[in-house]
């Protein structure tokens, strides 16, 4: 009838377990995966994180002469999937959660890059820094033709390929 | 192992003929066969027996199969694969558990006149999901009723959602607006009810159980909710192969790791993908960790509903430690995103290993304390014991999955039947009870719990070397595969047909979408004040409600009140 | 703390709200609002209130009706059947009415930000409930997936007053 007693001993003993954050440390563990840190000197503007982003909260997008490389914390379900994904390794999982704010537009963070645009129509259709290192593992190819956007390289081309079956 | 290979040859020569090796399926697949022309083909590959029928003959079909024991509906299936072959699909799974066998039978419903005739008169499990393909696909089913389940009740005519033709932004344009108006609307009437949204620990999703009384004994109930529909099904189709097992993990945040293991386990059987074994061991660990802390949340949660609060604290104060350790092992407290398809992202070392051994040996000890403590508080025993009996009948003929089947004294368990991951190496117990009232539900979960720890101590112990996820895969379109997974609250199921680069049809169906039609049985000439711990007591995931509509027969008044008082007060809450 | 309306007499509203704000903050009285979450951060906010984080130390207290409540704890992407609801629940709450928006659901849709069932995070469904004429006095977005309690905790703190929020808009040149 009274085993339900027993809580009492048991109470005591365990004590008072509560955290008193913030006025102390928080339960955060090594493995904890937090908000990411992309490193803009590393970053080149490839896109390859915003393709594998579930909820894409990475984005890429041409602003005029910029191609800005969109980080929304707000949607970010922590998974860690553009740190593995990254080629270049820029993007760095930090344990950042105090992420907290009154104004959405806080939650947003910006990376500008340079653009290169086509020699030929003047498109903007690459990051600069992107160009350069993909024309620096190809250095076989003329730099006229690195310097055409996709469609005016296979206009000239063919181009070529009509004046050289003349 | 028999094989019937000659039997089957001289039936049948020119038809795709297939191997049964087990004597149960291979019955059952003869009587189908004597349907002659109306079936198409049989073809089997490891585990799952396709057999393709005409949409005439499912009836016959079904209500054979209904004479049969041990047999059950999984889940169905209904896919638009009007530009592969020009016909709706459907594809009923039926668990054949004792020899680790699925029977899909297929029927093709042409483009023009996609209707087949009903069978939720023989097979009462099916109701939910004829309503769902009703909604999402169009596909019409004679002879019953059929109303909105899934989308809401002024959702446009004539624009279903899982067709092809339509993509996520044209379905945005259809409905919002009318949401909105529809708001604006409710917005400038004067209400005197009050809406959803009360703090209720056991309930968190806005959903509705209407309950009908009379006098102190509810006499009837009915379930109006879905109001947690995001399109899951939509998005995963329009998402690539290693996305979506994150897509899947929210569909739970209880039990989510389930839903992407299953995800994953389906295309690894679609695609024959052989996934290294240390994988598979990491997988059944975070499983069964899974599972302890979603029954010690499940567990406090009734405690609380039963008015005993210093149960509900110290049995989450347990729970903490093994979130730390969820944490620990795998990156996050919840919604873990360890799971890719081909393995896992994630390693354990030795040094977790003995952390997670540290947490296992507290958790046993502790837990064993509180539950019999628990148990022995005279509140608690009295309303657990003999409220909200659910007959083993209905819950075989309502296919009942989880801890709520296993109360009642029906025996099925997808780790021992269809067998997955690591659990084939390994030897556990399926606690079962047989007197199916609220006691039965809450002992299956406790035993299941001290069962996990078991299991966990011989999976550590075993973990395998080598490499944590295969190197890469090709995916290849239009192959059906299926996974399914134990969860906390019974069996998950994922059906999936693949695609190029993402799935081509994608079904999820979670446990608690069957396990809901067994409340109504449950509260019939129940008492009021049981009502709450009876819904509670199949661990809801899905559903549930806040806010419970108490309609009064003999007076004729109707009441909106929060349950949590309707299990401290009864009837008096209300007058 | 943000006020959300600019008009014309918002410096008189921002003191009317500071002193609404200082009378509750040693005891604010919330209450649980879910819009179709997957419960994974209803369980952080109950976890919140056992013995590992208790936030009753700070005088928080859970309540059954919107009626008694100061602050609505949003979680869940607002899907299109709850719409009406959550208008609903929130126009019940008295001035000074605030939101704490948690989790990434709530902030900004989550994966089903685009989805035919939702409206997409606690900002849009606020731009349709202004329209509505529903004022809201503060709100606080609360990022995670789930969010930690101690996440939680920041988040209400920082909303009473107690500290700055750390975010900020960055942008960095590659």
């Amino acid at each position: 009838m009274v085993k339900f007693l027993k809580i009492l001993p048991i109470a005591t003993k365990t004590g008072t377990v509560t955290i008193k954050y913030p006025y102390q440390e928080p339960l955060v563990t090594e493995s904890f995966r937090g908000a990411i840190e992309v490193d803009p000197a590393k970053c080149v503007g490839c896109g390859a994180c915003t393709r594998i982003c579930p909820p894409k909260a990475l984005t890429l997008t041409l602003e005029g002469n910029t191609m800005i490389l969109k980080y929304f914390v707000g949607r970010c379900i922590f998974c860690g999937m553009c740190a593995d994904t990254c080629p270049e390794k820029a993007i760095s999982v930090t344990k950042e959660f105090e992420l907290a704010t009154g104004n959405v537009f806080d939650l947003y963070t910006d990376i500008e890059h340079e653009v290169k645009t086509c020699s030929i129509c003047g498109k903007s259709f690459i990051s600069k820094k992107l160009g350069d290192k993909v024309a620096s593992k190809v250095s076989d190819i003329p730099s006229e033709t690195m310097d055409l956007c996709p469609d005016c390289r296979r206009k000239e081309a063919l181009k070529r390929f009509i004046g050289a079956l003349e | 192992m028999v094989s019937s290979e000659s039997a089957m040859n001289d039936i049948n020569n020119n038809e795709t003929f297939m191997t049964p090796s087990t004597s149960l399926v291979r019955d059952i697949v003869l009587k189908i066969r004597s349907f002659k022309d109306r079936v198409f083909g049989v073809e089997q590959k490891d585990g799952i027996v396709r057999i393709k029928i005409h949409r005439d003959v499912l009836p016959n079909i079904v209500q054979m199969l209904a004479t049969l024991k041990g047999i059950y509906l999984r889940t169905m299936m209904a896919s638009d694969e009007r530009d592969l072959e020009g016909v709706y699909r459907l594809y009923y799974v039926f668990g054949v558990d004792k020899e680790h066998t699925n029977i899909v039978l297929e029927a093709s419903l042409p483009q023009e006149d996609p209707s087949i005739s009903t069978i939720v008169d023989i097979n009462r499990a099916v109701d939910w999901y004829e309503l769902e393909a009703h909604d999402m696909l169009g596909i019409e089913f004679l002879n019953r009723e059929l109303y909105r389940l899934v989308l809401p009740e002024d959702w446009p005519e004539k624009i279903y959602p899982l067709r092809k033709e339509y993509n996520i932004s044209d379905l945005i344009k259809f409905y919002r607006p009318k949401a909105i108006e529809y708001a604006k609307e409710i917005g400038a009437e004067n209400i005197v009810t009050i809406p959803i949204g009360p703090y209720h620990p056991a309930l968190h999703e806005p959903e509705f159980f209407e309950l009908y009384i009379r006098g102190e004994k509810v006499v009837d109930a009915r379930y109006v909710g879905f109001m947690v529909h995001r399109g899951i099904e939509k998005l995963g189709e329009g998402m690539k192969y290693d996305q979506v097992p994150f897509l899947a993990e929210r569909i739970c945040g209880i039990c989510g790791f389930v839903h992407s293991s299953s995800y994953c386990q389906a295309v690894e059987n679609a695609l024959n993908i052989d996934v290294p074994e240390r994988a598979l061991f990491i997988r059944s660990i975070i499983l069964e960790i899974e599972r302890i802390h979603s029954h010690l949340l499940w567990v406090g949660v009734a405690l609380h509903l039963l008015g005993y609060d210093t149960g509900f604290m110290h049995s989450w104060r347990i729970r903490e430690k093994v979130m730390i350790l969820a944490e620990l092992l795998t990156g996050s407290r919840k919604t873990y995103g360890i799971n890719i398809v081909g393995g896992v992202r994630r390693d354990i070392d030795s040094d977790k290993i003995s952390k997670a051994l540290d947490v296992l040996k507290y958790v046993e000890k502790e837990f064993k304390q509180l539950v019999d403590i628990s148990i022995s508080v005279p509140q608690v025993n009295a309303r657990l014991r003999g409220t909200g009996i659910l007959p083993l009948g209905e819950a075989i003929a309502l296919s009942l999955v989880g801890p709520t089947a296993r109360g009642s004294g029906l025996d099925r368990d997808v780790r021992r039947d269809y067998p997955y991951a690591a659990y084939r190496y390994i030897s556990f117990k399926v606690p079962t009870y047989s007197e199916g009232d609220n006691l039965a539900r809450t002992l299956v979960r406790v035993d299941e719990v001290f069962e996990s720890i078991n299991m966990l101590y011989q999976l550590l112990d075993k973990v395998p070397p080598g490499s944590i996820s295969v190197e890469s895969w090709e995916p290849e379109p239009y192959k059906l595969g299926i996974g399914s997974v134990e969860a906390p609250r019974g069996e998950v199921i994922h059906v999936i047909l693949t695609g190029s680069y993402s799935p081509y049809r994608w079904r999820v169906r979670a446990p608690t979408y069957q396990n809901l039609p067994a409340i109504p049985i449950m509260l019939r000439n129940a008492d009021l004040a049981d009502a709450p711990l009876t819904i509670a007591s199949i661990d809801p995931c899905f559903s549930c409600t806040d806010r419970a509509i108490v309609v009064n027969i003999d007076r004729g008044s109707i009441k909106t009140i929060p349950i949590e008082i309707l299990s401290l007060k009864g009837l008096k809450a209300i007058r | 703390m943000t006020s959300l309306h600019t008009s014309s007499n918002s410096a008189i509203k921002e003191t009317m709200l500071k002193k609404a704000l200082s009378r509750i903050k040693r005891s604010i009285w919330v209450f649980h609002l879910n819009t179709g979450s997957c419960n994974g951060c209803d369980i952080e906010v109950l976890d919140v209130l056992t013995p590992y984080f208790d936030v009753e130390r700070f005088g928080i207290k859970l309540v059954a009706s919107p009626r008694h409540a100061d602050l609505a704890l949003l979680t869940g992407p607002v899907t299109i059947k709850t719409l009406s609801k959550v208008y609903k629940a929130l126009s019940a709450m008295p001035r000074p009415r605030f939101v704490l928006a948690i989790g990434s659901c709530a902030v900004g849709g989550n994966i089903w930000f685009e989805s035919y069932s939702t409206i997409g995070g606690f900002p849009k469904a606020l731009e349709i409930f202004s329209e509505m004429g529903l004022e809201i006095d503060g709100v606080m977005y609360v990022p995670g997936c789930p969010a930690r309690p101690e996440a939680i905790i920041y988040g209400a703190a920082t909303l009473l007053g107690l500290q700055k929020p750390k975010s900020k808009y960055r942008r960095l040149k590659a």
